[in-house]
């Protein structure tokens, strides 16, 4: 709501969003001035602000003398692996929420978010033992798989937002044009919904991205390990140092921030949308 | 003409079966499951036990388990603690936020990041900041002559919680103040007008146009969030693992050690039974008590 306001009310305005931006940021900023720092910097307890040689040795040393290349691609394969599976099914199912009018339709929003409070130690105890026995446990497809359980009902309620924005007009118009409902969907609708579509798709694959405690517990060989888990452990079992830490944290991040860069707009309002309404 | 399979009474749920099959599959098996799993013996290290039926002997177990009260405990403080101190914040940035001035597009994408970080990311740069030998933090609090000398935080049972609070505040918060600032654009200009012709100051506009406004938001925010909060230890679990002693333990985290560390399936997914039991009463009882479902 922008409207003319006196000149103190805006200076306190600017001083507390501005505190917040501080204290958002400042860790991330922190982390990044580390990464560059030498071990010396570092290690000193008159803390340098500004890294006094910087330096890419951290980056260097993390990337090639431990295993996080390999465990970034494994996170990008069961990234992708989600986000395809919550694209796919997510999209029909949203599709056919938003747009037919069906006996249960209130029930099966209702259970897809019932389906989040559900505690996830309560799920992944079974996961484990249905994983296992189907010869899924540490598998990339078996770890995306658990996470489209907890993914899909929110990128199913996001994108049936999305498709409540497009005009049913629309739509009409193709279908008596000659397009069947499916050919409708596929060439009307899907293009108008794209910048959404975008969205929810990043949003879940940040997601799967981050995701620590399922990891964890579903995957067990370097095989299938995702990065937070590696990292972690490379934490508390290596001592890995502040430096490399903080460059691999850095490394880790950057997808996320390039992707939220780009939808974080259409993101916001979904997933606003999407917990409104819900 | 032929009738096409788009406009049979199956359309829909044949739309929905991928869906559905793989929450079922997935979420909703599972869970039953681990229900059924907390009346059963069940130690993946002890197969000589068998997984036969103990009845409620779990249940029991945990009337005589010290640490059962502690976690109890300790996951109240942390998720009360927590969102109420997110809540303030986010409601704080997003009526702030929402004045709209310029550069205000810009810093709300920044207040957003923390929420979308990971929680190992997220938890390893605080325990660098925190550091008691190399902290940020603590050389600051020492400079400004707060602090005598550097403190390790989370080595002191007193103030391990707090910290952990405070962390999970910084990632959560962006939270609120997203979906409160949604809550705020979405009030109509006409009663601001109103106000500021009766002469409204800014706490009055806050206490009776925005407040009133965002009783749905705010209801479902706070659900939401402790949902995830009393779920998820990812955080106290990279932070502190539960210590020092038991001062951090939580439930969540306790029934993950009992699964992750004994193998104790059984006994863990008692605790999260409790815990969902525990889960859907205090939602039942907050949705009651702020009446923000009353008029749907």
């Amino acid at each position: 709501m922008a409207i003319r306001r006196p000149m103190p009310e805006r200076a306190i305005a600017y001083l507390i969003a501005l505190t917040f931006a501080f204290f958002a940021a400042f860790p991330i900023v922190w982390t990044l001035i580390t990464s560059l720092k030498t071990e010396k910097d570092i290690i000193t307890r008159t803390i340098q602000m500004i890294p006094t040689a910087p330096t890419l040795h951290n980056y260097v040393a993390i990337w090639t003398q431990s295993n996080l290349p390999d465990l970034m691609i494994n996170s990008a394969i069961v990234t992708f692996y989600t986000v395809a599976i919550c694209v796919t099914a997510g999209t029909l199912a949203a599709y056919s929420l938003s747009r037919l009018r069906f006996r249960g339709r209130k029930h099966v929003l209702l259970f897809l978010l019932l389906l989040r409070m559900f505690p996830l130690v309560l799920m992944v105890i079974p996961l484990f033992i249905i994983l296992r026995d189907t010869s899924l446990l540490d598998t990339k497809i078996g770890l995306a798989l658990a996470y489209s359980g907890f993914l899909l009902p929110i990128f199913t309620w996001m994108m049936k937002g999305f498709f409540d924005a497009i005009p049913l007009e629309l739509e009409e118009a193709a279908r008596i044009d000659g397009c069947t409902r499916l050919g409708a969907m596929v060439r009307v609708v899907l293009p108008l919904v794209q910048g959404g579509l975008w969205a929810c798709a990043v949003f879940t694959g940040i997601g799967a991205w981050n995701e620590y405690l399922f990891a964890l517990m579903l995957t067990t060989s370097s095989g299938s390990r995702t990065w937070p888990v590696g990292l972690q452990l490379m934490v508390g079992e290596f001592q890995l140092p502040w430096g490399a830490l903080s460059a691999g944290g850095i490394l880790s991040i950057i997808p996320v921030l390039v992707l939220f860069a780009f939808v974080q707009r259409a993101m916001v309002r979904g997933l606003a949308a999407g917990a409104v309404k819900g | 003409m032929r009738r096409s399979l788009s406009d049979t009474r199956a359309f829909p749920w044949l739309l929905l079966a991928p869906c559905l099959l793989l929450a079922m599959a997935v979420v909703l098996y599972p869970t039953i499951t681990g229900i059924d799993l907390s009346f059963r013996q069940m130690r993946l290290n002890r197969p000589d036990l068998g997984t036969g039926y103990v009845g409620l002997r779990h249940y029991w177990a945990m009337l005589d388990d010290p640490v059962f009260y502690v976690s109890l405990q300790n996951t109240f403080v942390w998720v009360v603690s927590t969102v109420v101190v997110e809540l303030a914040m986010g409601m704080l940035a997003a009526v702030v936020l929402d004045m709209e001035l310029p550069g205000f597009r810009a810093i709300a994408v920044v207040v957003l990041l923390p929420w979308f970080l990971p929680i190992v990311v997220a938890g390893n740069i605080w325990a660098l900041m925190l550091d008691s030998r190399l902290g940020v933090i603590n050389a600051a609090l020492v400079g400004l002559g707060v602090l005598g000398d550097f403190k390790p935080w989370f080595a002191d049972p007193a103030w391990a919680l707090p910290m952990a609070i405070l962390v999970e505040a910084w990632h959560g918060f962006p939270f609120f103040a997203l979906l409160l600032l949604a809550g705020l654009k979405g009030i109509s200009a006409e009663l601001y007008e109103a106000a500021s012709v009766d002469g409204a100051n800014l706490w009055h506009r806050f206490r009776h146009i925005q407040l009133p406004s965002l009783t749905m938001v705010m209801t479902a925010a706070v659900v939401l969030r402790a949902i995830s909060l009393m779920n998820s230890p990812d955080l106290i679990l990279i932070l502190t693992g539960g210590g020092p002693g038991r001062s951090t333990q939580v439930l969540s985290l306790y029934a993950f050690q009992k699964a992750y560390r004994e193998f104790n399936f059984g006994y863990a997914g008692a605790l999260s039974v409790v815990m969902l039991l525990l889960l859907m009463g205090s939602a039942w009882l907050y949705v009651r008590l702020t009446g923000a479902l009353k008029d749907d």
